[in-house]
């Protein structure tokens, strides 16, 4: 009975992580803009993973394992929003149709 | 498992032509990071470890930076050679 | 359109215009090096040149939009393809039982690495101890690639004073370093990352990892502090200096480390250097400090690349 309810809750965990990440996918390819793409490419990377990361917990048992996956997971929490916040940024120093740039100029 | 092998290389090859065949240069650049990504995935598969940090530290990692900061030194970062020709005139 | 002098434009003028364009504009730079009595032979040649071309009215065709070309281009892409599929598929079996009965070499490789060397990563065995004068070669490589890109990129040897202070400028004016959010996950990131190169490095004799890929996370930290933190912070531990006397030291050590073992061991000597017990750190005789050479090549090696790219010197 056990057993089942672990299998159960491992497939759920992954299937929607891996829902997740194929509305991330489609988001990517769809969005017309950088910020707007970059909003389920953060979420892809930081709640997909968490929750694939749970079904890889789930499925092997709680080990020594478990810390380096939960391990992997945190290395991702403080690197991908991090990355969309850069981007963000990016886009609003040198996007000149869309905002009013605050371009670093640099004159000889 | 093979399923998975002949996917990946598939996706390999895909990426390798389109790296040839694309006219955006960025673009180029992003795709042939990604395909050293999942050349990584594909050295785990075959169970080499060495070769798969190896390739993932130096190909999907320093020599893609390495390409960009190539792309900004000619002047191409927008995607195309001309675009800094046309900035110019 | 203002004609631009760099090279990548150059290349492309050469391949449409043939090396007509390219021999004018060396004829020009040449004669400003050498002094007046050579120019007159120079001049004459480049003068009969230029009056004798082979196709003065029809402009010269790039090859490469030619059918034949293309036609044989895709030809010699094909044979090549199919050469290597013919070899991929000839090789054995991946992981059957019989795949050691196959190849002597890697039925010796299996057997033998743990007691001739004492790695037990059979792979840094055998790139560091039976194939270690590749991995010597490997390493000058990396060496060559940054003195070649040195030669090339550096601003310091720009001779017109104006333009190597204008370069040095602009790429100071755009320095990373002004953003809050990255200096903060960087704070954490940074000593993890060097940590964990230093870990990879360490430990190439007894799990996967060895010098390359240990050295390309170092590189990676470095460039991640560059990026955080500035160039200012990042010249004050990292200069021109360090760099030549880190990769120098290094390769050198390698160079007579790897020469005292081969000489001992192609003329049947004892070298002094014990293999030690199997697992153990310091274990394995040489491996430990030949992949540390190695490391702190890639590492000097990726960070001079970025930094090079980027800043135009050191």
């Amino acid at each position: 009975m056990l057993e089942y309810l672990r299998l159960g809750l491992f497939a759920l965990l992954l299937l929607s992580g891996l829902i997740i990440q194929l509305t991330a996918i489609f988001g990517v390819n769809r969005f017309r803009f950088a910020v707007n793409r970059m909003h389920p490419a953060g979420m892809a990377d930081t709640l997909g993973l968490l929750l694939m990361a749970l079904a890889a917990v789930v499925y092997s048992g709680f080990d020594w394992i478990t810390l380096k996956i939960l391990l992997v997971v945190a290395l991702f929490w403080i690197t991908s929003p991090v990355c969309s916040h850069l981007i963000g940024r990016l886009v609003r120093e040198t996007d000149e149709e869309h905002f009013e740039a605050e371009a670093k100029e640099w004159k000889p | 498992m093979e399923a998975l092998n002949v996917i990946l290389l598939l996706f390999i090859i895909v990426c390798a032509v389109a790296v040839a065949v694309t006219k955006n240069l960025l673009s180029a650049v992003i795709i042939f990071m990604a395909q050293g990504l999942v050349l990584s995935v594909v050295w785990i598969l075959l169970r080499s470890p060495d070769l798969a940090i190896t390739e993932a530290a130096v190909g999907a990692g320093i020599s893609s930076i390495l390409m960009f900061a190539a792309l900004k030194k000619i002047k191409a970062i927008g995607g195309k050679e001309e675009q800094a020709d046309e900035k110019e005139k | 359109m203002k004609k631009k002098n760099d090279a990548f434009s150059r290349l492309l003028d050469w391949l449409e215009n043939g090396d007509q364009a390219l021999d004018t504009e060396m004829e020009e730079s040449l004669s400003d090096a050498f002094p007046a009595e050579q120019k007159s032979k120079r001049k004459k040649k480049a003068e009969k040149r230029k009056t004798v071309p082979k196709n003065a009215s029809a402009p010269r065709r790039a090859y490469a939009d030619t059918w034949w070309y293309r036609a044989c281009a895709v030809l010699i892409c094909l044979s090549l393809i199919g050469l290597l599929l013919f070899t991929a598929l000839r090789l054995p079996e991946f992981g059957t039982a019989d795949t050691l009965i196959d190849s002597e070499l890697t039925e010796f490789y299996v057997k033998n690495t743990l007691e001739e060397t004492g790695a037990v990563n059979i792979v840094t065995g055998i790139i560091l101890d039976y194939r270690g004068f590749d991995t010597l070669g490997e390493s000058h490589v990396l060496f060559i690639a940054v003195c070649t890109v040195l030669l090339m990129l550096s601003v310091r040897g720009e001779k017109n004073e104006a333009l190597r202070l204008k370069a040095s400028e602009y790429e100071r004016h755009f320095e990373p370093g002004d953003d809050l959010i990255l200096r903060s996950a960087a704070r954490i990131l940074t000593p993890l990352t060097l940590v964990f190169g230093l870990y990879i490095i360490f430990n190439g004799h007894l799990s996967p990892g060895g010098g390359f890929s240990g050295g390309a996370i170092l590189g990676a930290g470095l460039i991640l502090y560059q990026n955080a933190f500035g160039y200012e912070k990042t010249e004050r531990f990292f200069t021109y200096k360090t760099f030549r006397w880190v990769s120098v030291c290094a390769l050198l050590f390698y160079s007579a480390a790897k020469g005292y073992h081969f000489f001992t061991g192609a003329n049947h000597m004892e070298n002094g250097i014990s293999a030690g017990a199997a697992g153990n750190i310091l274990s394995a005789g040489l491996l430990l400090p030949l992949n540390f050479a190695v490391g702190c090549v890639v590492a000097c090696t990726m960070y001079a690349l970025y930094t090079m790219f980027r800043k135009g010197e050191f």
